[in-house]
């Protein structure tokens, strides 16, 4: 399966409007490989706009729109050649709320291999047990597959989102605060899966949740009104800010 | 800073409203309480005074036999019965493709260029405005596109060749047997004669279609002797019209007041109804899955076949149903494209046969002189309401179970 190495993401010059609202300006980035990075800052500072461009889900929104570069490895995301499709299926995506499919759990899972790939069935029951198993999910669920994902728990209906879009092998996974709508424990399960999963994938998280960004990622940027602030490892950024702004934002006087 | 001014009143104030305020939401609320049970007691009251026209005369004969010009008590409403169930399945078969794909267009497939986002608007308000058209208008639109084709296929004319037919139809020569009952079929070989003058004995069909050998008999002969000779007999000089026997599968152009005809009109009639409560089922679906799918790398016809229309299935199915609810009771546009005649003894044969429906039944029967056929209407009724209960019990029921 995809145990190749995962991509660079280079972003240069970006900015993103709604409208005539502009909610990125000049994001110059780059995202390692097989690490964690996590985008944090206050509501409305434009960290999930950056997310929503990776991956170009911003293309439902009609009023958006971008200038810059935005490199996932040696693809040009932004490019209009760039089949949305096949960018999607090398950049996974985790919601804020867990939306697992009114089906059975084993047709969430397969829901993704069964659009891109020709599987026949023992492939396709192999690629749900080595999904489940990497998001941590396997053994609790391997005797009710064909059950309602929606009778899982909030933190396992979390995890099945993750199994589900590492599924079809992406090489960047995004999450847009994946753990806000889970409690404490299964906020534990989900960040130690996050950060065993960097091992795979570039991973790139928005969270408003200081700890959580402390706690499982290697690299953290900083946003504030549509620009980065600050971007460097975790442990600096929460330790020794550069920044009088993100001192004032990690030390939680405001945000 | 200037001082706050000191006002004439302060709170609180008396109590006293309090007393007022209740009289009123008392009075407010046995006044909606009133209307309520008011409404209810009027279709109560209306049900049981069609229970107790009608259940007398709601017997299994009444079920399975037809409209009796001369014998009320022998009369049923059989043709009618069956006519509207297929007319209205037809409909549906119809209608429910084009509205649910139309509710996808308008919903799920939102266009970005201007041109098409001004076709999609356009689509959207006429969808809108067509729910409020009066039926008796679809009736029209109706005969002139289904039954009459703007006349492109010539002037449609009652027992005469006319149209372009394409499949299913056969025209013979018809006579009467001698038994003075059956009906003998002789092959035409001029299609440009309207008339043919039997002469001898010949090949020909007897009433079942079956091949036989056509007898002939001349006046002051002795006449066979079996019922059976008798039924492939055919006197000499007899003259035959053509007729036309029609298949299962008979197909022409322009469909004329037929059962095509009307299922296709109604189904311009229930619609808007369909696109609408499709386009709410798809609406009630939540974004989560439409990004869900899209975040998977779907295409857009990918999440709407397998996650958006799934998910909307029950509420569609539910809207459908109600909208043959509707179908199925409309007299209006199915008066003006099948016309008020009731006297057909069987349920159509043909796409292209004419048709009885349940309110064409009812209303003709309502409106007759004689009492007797009245109280058929109501046990009509019965039946009519009885099938729309079973439809919204089936809606309910799928609605429910999502």
């Amino acid at each position: 399966m995809s145990e190749a190495t995962s991509p660079e993401i280079k972003i240069d010059n970006f900015d993103a409007w709604y409208g005539d609202f502009q909610a990125l300006q000049r994001i110059t980035a780059t995202i390692a490989p097989n690490h964690v990075t996590a985008l944090i800052g206050p509501s409305g500072c434009g960290k999930s706009t950056l997310l929503k461009w990776i991956n170009r889900m911003n293309d439902l929104v009609p009023s958006a729109r971008c200038s810059g570069t935005l490199q996932i490895g040696q693809l040009n995301a932004l490019d209009r050649a760039t089949d949305v499709v096949a960018l999607r299926r090398r950049v996974g995506m985790v919601f804020q709320k867990p939306n697992p499919f009114p089906k059975s759990i084993y047709d969430n899972v397969a829901f993704g291999p069964r659009l891109h790939f020709q599987v026949n069935q023992a492939e396709l029951d192999e690629l749900v047990e080595w999904s489940l198993r990497k998001a941590a999910l396997w053994d609790e669920v391997k005797d009710r597959l064909r059950k309602p994902a929606l009778s899982l728990s909030g933190g396992q209906q979390q995890r099945l989102c993750i199994a589900r879009a590492i599924a079809i092998g992406p090489e960047v996974l995004l999450m847009d605060e994946p753990c806000s709508a889970l409690d404490p424990s299964s906020t534990a399960k989900v960040e130690d899966l996050i950060y065993e999963l960097r091992a795979n994938y570039t991973i790139v998280i928005v969270t408003h949740n200081m700890q959580q960004a402390a706690r499982c990622s290697d690299t953290t940027m900083f946003f504030y009104q549509g620009q980065v602030v600050e971007c460097g490892p975790t442990q600096q950024v929460f330790t020794r800010p550069q920044q009088r702004q993100t001192e004032d934002y990690v030390t939680g006087k405001y945000g | 800073m200037e001082p706050t001014p000191t006002p004439s009143v302060t709170p609180p104030l008396s109590l006293e409203r309090l007393a007022s305020r209740r009289l009123s939401d008392r009075i407010f609320y046995l006044l909606c309480l009133g209307i309520a049970c008011s409404s209810v007691a009027i279709l109560v009251l209306l049900l049981v005074a069609i229970g107790y026209q009608g259940a007398s005369s709601l017997t299994p004969t009444f079920l399975s036999s037809s409209h009796d010009p001369e014998n009320p008590d022998a009369a049923g409403m059989y043709p009618a019965l069956v006519g509207s169930l297929i007319l209205c399945l037809l409909c549906a078969l119809v209608a429910l493709p084009v509205g649910v794909g139309s509710a996808i267009f308008l919903e799920e497939f939102r266009p970005r260029g201007r041109a098409l986002r001004w076709v999609h608007g356009f689509v959207q308000l006429n969808i809108a405005n067509l729910a409020g058209v009066p039926s008796v208008v679809y009736g029209l639109l109706g005969l002139t596109v289904f039954v009459y084709m703007f006349q492109w296929f010539g002037k449609l004319e009652q027992n005469s060749i006319s149209g372009l037919d394409l499949w299913g139809v056969e025209r013979y020569y018809q006579f009467l047997a001698l038994d003075e009952r059956s009906a003998i079929f002789i092959p035409i070989e001029n299609p440009a004669e309207p008339t043919f003058q039997f002469s001898e004995s010949l090949a020909g069909l007897d009433g079942q279609l079956r091949p036989i050998q056509v007898q002939a008999w001349e006046p002051g002969q002795r006449r066979p002797l079996s019922a059976e000779a008798l039924a492939r007999t055919v006197r000499v000089g007899e003259i035959g019209g053509v007729v036309e026997i029609h298949r299962w599968y008979y197909f022409r152009l322009p469909f004329g007041p037929s059962l095509l005809a009307g299922s296709l009109t109604l189904a311009l009639v229930i619609l808007p109804i369909i696109v609408i409560a499709s386009q709410e089922a798809l609406r009630a679906v939540p974004n989560s899955l439409r990004e869900a799918a899209a975040g998977m790398g779907a295409t857009r016809w990918q999440m709407t076949q397998q996650v958006t229309l799934p998910a909307a299935l029950p509420g569609i199915l539910t809207g459908g149903i109600l909208a043959m609810g509707r179908a199925i009771g409309e007299a209006a546009p199915i008066f003006v494209v099948l016309g008020g005649n009731i006297g057909k003894r069987t349920g159509p044969e043909h796409l292209l046969d004419s048709c009885v429906t349940m309110p064409i039944l009812i209303f003709s029967w309502a409106d007759h002189p004689v009492e007797r056929y009245r109280q058929l209407a109501a046990a009509a009724i019965i039946v009519l309401v009885v099938l729309l209960l079973l439809m919204n019990a089936t809606a309910i029921f799928i609605r429910g179970r999502r």
